[in-house]
């Protein structure tokens, strides 16, 4: 199971900001190890965030997203105490969801 | 006072007497003046106190004070997150957290988290120099609180914890044994301070100056002094005259360059065989720990029967041609030092 990811979301007038520190490898399938052989892709395919239950933000990701990735999105409604959820999973089948409060 | 502005005083009249007594009471304000030149004045106990703000690895010289995780959240959202990330995450030296065990890999990231070897660093660089554009104006419980947040940011403390004077030293870095300074500071890829080490026994007391020309230069362009418009005295080398001969090589070397020992062995570098001057280190005849007895006759009977084995594979054939005068010429050249 993969380290649990930092989410803060924050709520300013009918706007949620939502900013998330997923810990990952994200390897891209073209980097070759020290022997030559090709080091296998290994990176978040999707992610998925919900507030209250209701999906916010939808998205496919590929190799070309930076390891330990930060995402930074905004969405309309929200208010102090709701949760939201965001959930991904690699190309390993893994997945992990963690929760936040808004604050 | 300068000259100008004395006589400017005298045609100004009156005037003077005012600025004059200004001038007085100011001194007076800034207390007597000290040392050899009539300087400065000695710092009072507070502005030490103000300077001395230093916090050691056990702890000493930490303020009285306390701060949770909750607490530096905020002041970080609202002071630091705008260039170091909400998370700690952001690029360059300015990443604070992360990169736990990568210092030994090919990519290391240096963080806060990641480097320091004592948590009470972390306080002091935060109490001195942060936030950026208003260093030192963070009050200690503020300091305590955003010294928890980042370590907790790191995973290093965890969201409910609080620090103080007593628990801050207890914080244990993850990279408590490692820290290491021979690498760049503001950049990861940068380079390292200069290590200088401070002389402390037989030491330069006196700089003297000379100038100096390689041997080969001198005399090629004449009486360099001659050629300058002489205003002041011209010191420095002679330039006239012959070339001054350039040191005679060795008699060993010439007999070794004759019997064409340089074919195999070099004189300090490489070659088939042992460099001459490993060879001087293997066998000093000076008496020294690596002294060998009779090296000159060991090194003889090598010369004419060869040898193998001792510096490798290949193996040394004999030469049983080479006269026993030139031979020991060569080796006594040798075992001197090889120069």
């Amino acid at each position: 199971m993969a380290d649990p990811m930092k989410i803060r979301a924050n709520v300013v007038g009918d706007t949620t900001e939502v900013k998330v520190l997923m810990s990952h490898e994200m390897e891209t399938g073209q980097r070759k190890d020290a022997q030559g052989k090709t080091i296998p892709a290994w990176h978040i395919q999707t992610v998925n965030a919900t507030w209250n239950g209701k999906t916010v933000l939808s998205a496919q990701w590929g190799p070309a997203v930076a390891k330990n990735p930060f995402l930074s999105f905004k969405f309309k409604g929200g208010a102090k105490g709701d949760k939201v959820q965001i959930t991904w999973t690699d190309t390993r089948g893994d997945t992990r969801t963690d929760e936040a409060t808004i604050g | 006072m300068p000259r100008s502005r004395r006589s400017d005083m005298r045609r100004m009249g009156a005037l003077p007497l005012v600025a004059l007594a200004w001038a007085m009471s100011a001194t007076a304000a800034n207390g007597p003046a000290v040392g050899k030149f009539g300087l400065g004045k000695p710092a009072t106990s507070a502005e030490i106190a103000g300077w001395d703000i230093d916090v050691r690895p056990d702890g000493a010289g930490l303020p009285k004070g306390r701060g949770s995780v909750a607490q530096g959240q905020d002041i970080y959202d609202a002071r630091c997150a705008s260039c170091h990330g909400t998370f700690g995450e952001s690029n360059s030296y300015l990443q604070i957290a992360g990169g736990v065990g990568t210092l030994a890999s090919d990519q290391p990231i240096r963080t806060t988290g990641s480097k320091l070897n004592h948590a009470t660093t972390l306080f002091d660089y935060i109490r001195r120099a942060m936030p950026s554009d208003n260093p030192q104006s963070l009050a200690a419980d503020e300091v305590y609180a955003l010294t928890a947040y980042v370590l907790n940011l790191n995973d290093i403390l965890p969201a409910d914890a609080a620090l103080d004077a007593d628990s801050l030293p207890k914080v244990k870095m993850p990279n408590r044994d490692g820290f290491t300074t021979a690498h760049g500071f503001l950049r990861r890829d940068g380079k390292p301070d200069t290590a200088n080490v401070a002389c402390m026994v037989n030491c330069t007391t006196e700089v003297r100056l000379s100038s100096e020309m390689p041997a080969y230069a001198l005399g090629v362009h004449g009486d360099l002094a001659e050629q300058r418009r002489a205003t002041v005295a011209i010191e420095g080398l002679k330039t006239t005259g012959a070339v001054p001969d350039a040191p005679k090589p060795a008699a060993g070397l010439d007999s070794a360059k004759r019997l064409g020992c340089l074919a195999c062995h070099g004189v300090d570098g490489s070659g088939v065989g042992p460099a001459f001057r490993d060879v001087a280190a293997r066998y000093r005849g000076d008496g020294s720990p690596s002294h060998v007895p009779d090296a000159e006759a060991r090194l003889l009977a090598k010369v004419k029967t060869g040898g193998s084995g001792v510096w490798g594979p290949v193996p040394m054939p004999g030469q049983p041609q080479v006269a026993e005068a030139d031979a020991r010429a060569v080796i006594q050249w040798i075992l001197s030092g090889a120069r």
